[in-house]
């Protein structure tokens, strides 16, 4: 009887501390990503980064860490003038704290967005010929007959080993562009 | 370890390996990733891109095959069906099911029974015959319409570059 009464009482006495518990965790868990600064609500929002202005600055200055940049923006209220302002004056920007992490794609994946840098970049390779690209300015021009391949090496043999196959692929593709540069030496020297 | 996609890819990559198409060379980049590839278009014979290599680079969706994966080329080709950054445009490669503006045939478009070789084989194919009703560049399709022999200057004039001469 005692212990069964015990129990009763004691289910809702868990719960309670359970949640007083829970609670207590998150509001100590929250309290120090916002160090310094003002309310705790504002280090959630900090962490949405409006990635249009961040990409913004970056273009304009690729040397800045995309974190830093983010956070002068976070403490500006979002003004790109403010941060390339500050920049520009030679103060330099703060060293975001550690708790500061926005989630920003990795520079590789952000490639399409703004980017001027990137688009000049990819400028770059589209205008350069392929002979300079895969570097093959060594095998033009050489002697002229590079053994063909012949219909047996073009169907190449499937190797069991990764690095055979990625050569053999390299192979077959080098061979490709240097044939349609030997051809079109040919053409035109036919012509 | 995406085990559909890879092992999908990779078969594909050891089929157009061992058994290429005339004028087509595909394969990953790098075989770590098996979901960015290079490939590289032969010019088709008797068009103004005869003679010329395209290359383009594909990249797949993780839920491969059931989405397609995009393509776009890496150099500089003239063409109403290839945006101006390179990204081609062609129904094999626009996500399955009914077009909603009922250009294309649901057929046309990318299901699991399509492959890499098809989509090559289908953008060689493009690249012969532009399709005029939905242009990606504007201005190369209005001079392939108007100024056939501009065109075909500008296309040779192109290819001969890109291959160093």
């Amino acid at each position: 009887m005692a212990e069964s009464s015990l129990s009763s009482i004691n289910i809702p006495q868990i719960l309670a501390v359970a949640l007083v518990g829970f609670f207590a965790i998150r509001w100590f868990m929250s309290k120090p990503s916002a160090p310094g600064n003002n309310a705790s609500s504002s280090s959630r929002r900090g962490q949405q980064v409006d990635l249009t202005k961040v990409e913004q600055v970056a273009a304009m200055f690729p040397q800045l860490d995309r974190r830093t940049i983010a956070w002068d923006l976070h403490r500006n209220g979002q003004s790109v003038g403010a941060t390339t302002e500050r920049v520009l004056s030679g103060q330099g920007l703060d060293n975001p704290p550690p708790s500061y992490q926005p989630h920003l794609p990795s520079p590789n994946q952000q490639a399409p967005a703004v980017g001027v840098s990137a688009g000049t970049r990819k400028d770059g390779t589209r205008n350069e010929d392929l002979i300079t690209r895969y570097g093959l300015q060594g095998r033009v021009g050489g002697k002229g007959k590079e053994a063909e391949l012949s219909e047996e090496q073009k169907r190449s043999a499937w190797s069991s080993d990764k690095a055979a196959r990625a050569e053999g692929l390299k192979k077959r593709r080098d061979e490709m562009i240097l044939q349609a540069r030997r051809r079109m030496e040919a053409k035109e020297s036919g012509a | 370890m995406n085990s559909v996609a890879s092992k999908r890819l990779f078969q594909e990559y050891k089929h157009l390996t061992t058994d290429p198409p005339d004028g087509i060379t595909a394969g990953p980049v790098n075989e770590d990733d098996l979901f960015i590839w290079e490939a590289l278009i032969q010019g088709p014979e008797g068009t103004p891109y005869e003679g010329g290599i395209f290359p383009a680079e594909l990249k797949f969706p993780k839920d491969y095959p059931l989405m397609p994966p995009t393509m776009k080329f890496t150099c500089d080709i003239w063409h109403p069906n290839v945006y101006p950054n390179g990204v081609v445009c062609i129904s094999i490669l626009h996500p399955p099911g009914d077009d909603p503006n009922h250009y294309e045939q649901a057929s046309e478009r990318w299901s699991p029974i399509q492959s890499v070789e098809k989509i090559l084989i289908s953008v060689m194919s493009m690249i012969a015959e532009p399709n005029d009703e939905s242009p990606a560049n504007v201005d190369a399709a209005r001079m392939w319409r108007e100024r056939r022999q501009e065109f075909e200057r500008r296309v040779k004039a192109d290819v001969r570059r890109s291959l160093g001469l």
